[in-house]
């Protein structure tokens, strides 16, 4: 009886003193987050930073990819709209490496603050996606009619950074197809979750990358200003043709930009954690 | 007259015409560095037709023509490097023109990003390796492809691996990540594996599989031997099953065959060789001896002497009387004793006659008895043959089987004799004098067992002087001493049971028995000695020569067995009726050369010959 009463009574001390000890030798563990919120002076270290930042830049692009691939085959035919939205992308002004040589030469901090300033240019564009992919499934539940002619307004006005040299006139026969295809197809539940998903981590990744930038940088911050999206407009259009490609475009440049940012990080990575040498 | 004829009219009139529209069929990067498109010709129009590709870039204005047609192959255009730009929207047209026309495809949309398809996984190693204590596993290890930047990042490739036995339909499929070894643990040990690699860059198409690697898995000695022993097991199992129903089926004649059933009684005397051969005379004389016991009073000696270990005195038995015991088959009779205790020899010689017979019979009547005192030649031919080959003879008294006999045989001591414990007479006579010595340490050994077996140290051992068997006289040349004389030192060891039964000596030629008579008969006064009442082999006593010295009745074809029994302590041998004076003198000579006690006797044998 005796023993048993210890036992009972001693148990549950036991048992906090382990777990006790485990956390404390289990500080350094990976998924661990070993810096709690608010903390000044946690510090973690820049290769978890970097695997961390991977891991999202690289899901963030299959997101999208998925969403694209999902758009294409709901709403449109890629060949017509990829026609029409080369050069569209609002980040086309943002200087970025284009093979695997500049991006090389690149320094860490050019490419860090590089992959900031894209990642910020897309704070904007993510939410109105979101929104618009939303409203769209709301209008499809009521089965809205779609207008009848299309025009080259929404083209021109989704090109704000360079002109369009070549465009094509949304014949009726697409636009009538369109709309069939709205009518005919669900609500596009999964690529609203998917931008709803896209623009959580997008958010995410944000911050590590400022986490990373500041331990690289030592605080040395660069404010450089996000490309600015001008979009919307034609997202907010009542055409729905025209709504649509400014949708396809600005998913055709979300898939690109994510491919960017985790190609950069993964070079990145490479060099500075594992001196070029993964 | 102008006959204007449209050049285009007139080739397609010879069956030529403009080159069909080609087609860009696919462009592939294999590192994300370069790339390449391929187009299918259109039908060329029967004219030979040039292709050419063109190409622009997203942003850029200008239009390029393909930098490398040879490369990649016929139909294709290969990309450099310098040439190649990723996030970039490429859009390429081919050209075909002959002699007729031309003819362009249609634009194709390509970004390099996207198209990214590496080729296999090289080096591929595989290793089975076997750590103590564990299962053996397989180590696959493979390298990127060389082309690939996988060092500075620039691609991520995961690598998928698969494996099947060689003759398996299905393979086995493996991810692996982004690590370029894989363990397999889940083999069957034995077969020969195939495996496989391949690669996929993070947001890229997988290459083809590798080449195919193989290798065989060691044998798990273990299981093999655990699957021969369960084989062994179930085969032992199944022929145990195969058995037990076999015997239930035969089961009594399976059991004869593997455990012959004990014989029955046999008639003693009678040897089963002789049914074999034929010879109904021994047989039907063995025969009629048993049977009519009363027919065999011609054979037998009137007068047997029994010792009967109660009162010490030997007792005459009349053959007539105890014919059987002394035929019994098992000689295991106290009753029959001699009377010389456990070494009497009839006992003795059944607890040590082996092999010769189920029992060692306490003898064997050689082939037919015919008559008493008429030992005939082969009888003693049988003796003389008796300790070569048993078998086909005469029977006697355990004939092979190693026994010590109660009689020292002449022969090294303790040696098995076959010879029955009933000393052959013709064997001891035949061992030199010089052995007396050895018998008569024979003798000693076996003192126990006053002996009267033929201690024959009498030379003799002619071999047809077989006749008398039971010479229980100790020819002992040596001293008096010697301690083969049970009698003289333990009588009461001496004092054995009488035996009930004649003793055969021999048999002649015709078969007959020769049977030593009584002593009393002729007047012996042997027997009683201090008790030396060790079997005594008798013979008819023919009369009494001197004071102390027995002649005894021969049979006029074989000598008389000459046995005398010598009341006093020195008995000159006993000298057979041949009277061969020398020899009795000779006899008589050496008295002390012969040790009776109690009653001694001579082996007739050895006397034979100074009988005749």
């Amino acid at each position: 009886m005796d023993n048993k009463g210890l036992s009972l009574t001693g148990g549950p001390y036991w048992l906090v003193l382990v777990l006790v000890s485990s956390l404390l030798l289990c500080k350094n563990v990976a998924s661990v987050p070993t810096c709690p919120r608010g903390a000044v002076n946690c510090e973690v270290p820049l290769g978890e930073l970097f695997d961390r930042a991977v891991v999202l830049s690289d899901y963030l692009h299959k997101l999208s990819s998925e969403m694209f691939r999902e758009f294409n085959k709901q709403y449109a035919q890629e060949r017509r709209f990829i026609t029409r939205a080369i050069n569209g992308c609002h980040t086309s002004s943002i200087p970025t490496p284009e093979d695997k040589e500049q991006a090389q030469n690149m320094p860490h901090e050019d490419l860090l603050n590089l992959i900031l300033r894209v990642l910020r240019s897309w704070n904007e564009p993510l939410y109105h996606l979101v929104t618009e992919v939303r409203a769209m499934r709301e209008a499809s539940d009521t089965q809205k009619a779609l207008g009848t002619q299309e025009t080259f307004a929404m083209q021109e006005a989704l090109s704000t950074q360079e002109a369009l040299t070549t465009q094509e006139a949304l014949t009726t026969q697409e636009a009538l197809s369109m709309q069939e295809a709205l009518r005919t197809q669900g609500t596009p539940n999964d690529i609203l979750s998917r931008a709803i998903e896209i623009e959580d981590r997008n958010k995410q990744l944000l911050e590590g990358m400022e986490k990373i930038i500041n331990q690289v940088q030592h605080g040395v911050r660069r404010n450089e200003a996000p490309s600015p999206w001008l979009g919307l407009q034609f997202l907010q259009k009542a055409d729905e043709d025209t709504r649509l490609f400014a949708l396809y475009g600005l998913i055709h440049c979300l898939r690109r930009d994510s491919h960017k940012i985790d190609n950069y990080l993964k070079v990145l990575k490479c060099r500075i954690i594992y001196d070029s040498n993964c | 007259m102008d006959l204007e004829i449209d050049s285009s009219s007139f080739w397609l009139f010879l069956g030529q015409s403009p080159p069909g529209k080609p087609e860009i069929s696919k462009c592939r990067s294999t590192e994300k560095e370069t790339f390449s498109c391929w187009w299918n010709p259109g039908p060329d129009g029967g004219l030979p037709t040039n292709y050419t590709l063109t190409y622009n870039k997203e942003g850029n204005p200008f239009t390029y023509e393909c930098p490398d047609y040879k490369t990649s192959g016929p139909n294709s255009c290969y990309f450099d490097k310098k040439h190649t730009s990723i996030w970039t929207v490429y859009i390429i047209t081919v050209n075909a023109t002959n002699q007729m026309g031309s003819n362009t495809s249609d634009p194709h949309y390509v970004d390099v990003t996207y198209i990214v398809e590496p080729d296999p996984p090289i080096n591929l190693i595989l290793e089975v390796k076997q750590p103590e204590d564990q299962k053996p596993y397989l180590w696959i290890k493979w390298f990127p492809p060389t082309q690939v930047d996988v060092r500075s990042g620039w691609l991520t490739l995961q690598y998928e691996i698969r494996l099947k036995p060689e003759k398996a339909n299905e393979w086995e499929v493996h991810f692996a990540g982004q690590q370029t070894q894989f363990k397999v643990l889940s083999l069957y040990p034995g077969k020969k594996y195939l495996v496989q690699v391949r690669c996929k860059p993070d947001h890229g198409f997988w290459s083809e599989w590798g080449p195919e690697g193989s290798i065989q898995i060691p044998d798990d000695s273990t299981n093999t031997d655990t699957t021969m022993w369960i084989f062994v097991a179930v085969l032992s199992v199944v022929v145990c099953l195969i058995m037990v129903w076999a015997v239930a089926m035969k089961g009594y004649s399976m059991l004869t065959c593997f455990l012959p059933p004990v014989p029955g009684p046999k008639i003693k005397g009678l040897d089963i060789h002789l049914l074999e051969r034929g010879k109904s005379e021994e047989l039907l004389g063995a025969l009629g001896c048993q049977d009519f016991p009363s027919d065999c009073e011609d054979l037998l000696v009137e007068l047997l002497e029994v010792v009967d270990s109660e009162n010490q005195q030997p007792m005459q038995v009349h053959l007539k009387e105890h014919p059987n015991p002394r035929l019994k088959p098992t000689p295991l009779d106290p009753d029959s004793d001699s009377g010389q205790g456990s070494c009497d020899s009839p006992s003795f010689l059944s607890n040590n006659c082996e092999g010769s017979q189920e029992s060692p019979s306490i003898f064997h009547i050689p082939g037919g008895i015919k008559e008493p005192g008429n030992p005939e030649g082969n009888g003693a031919h049988t003796w003389d043959s008796r300790s070569t080959s048993v078998e086909g003879r005469v029977p006697y008294f355990c004939a092979d089987g190693p026994k010590s006999s109660t009689w020292p045989s002449s022969q090294p001591p303790n040696k098995h004799n076959p010879r029955s414990s009933y000393h052959n007479v013709a064997d001891v006579c035949k061992l030199d004098p010089g052995t007396a010595g050895s018998s008569a340490t024979v003798l000693d050994k076996t003192d126990k067992c006053s002996l009267t077996s033929l201690e024959t140290t009498e030379t003799g051992g002619e071999e047809k002087a077989a006749e008398q068997r039971w010479v229980g006289s100790f020819h002992s040349k040596t001293d008096p001493d010697t301690p083969w004389l049970l009698p003289q030192e333990d009588t009461s060891v001496i004092s054995a049971k009488p035996l009930d039964y004649v003793e055969i000596h021999k048999v002649n030629k015709d078969g007959a028995l020769s049977l030593f008579p009584k002593q009393e008969e002729s007047g012996n006064q042997t027997e009683k000695a201090g008790g030396l009442k060790t079997r005594m082999e008798y013979s008819k006593v023919a009369r009494v020569m001197e004071s102390s010295i027995l002649v005894l009745v021969q049979d006029p074809p074989a000598p008389d067995l000459a046995l005398f029994e010598e009341p006093a302590e020195e008995a000159p041998p006993s000298l057979s009726q041949n009277q061969e004076e020398k020899d009795l003198a000779a006899f008589a000579m050496t008295p002390s050369n012969y040790r009776l006690a109690g009653l001694d006797y001579l082996d007739p044998t050895c006397l034979k010959h100074s009988f005749q």
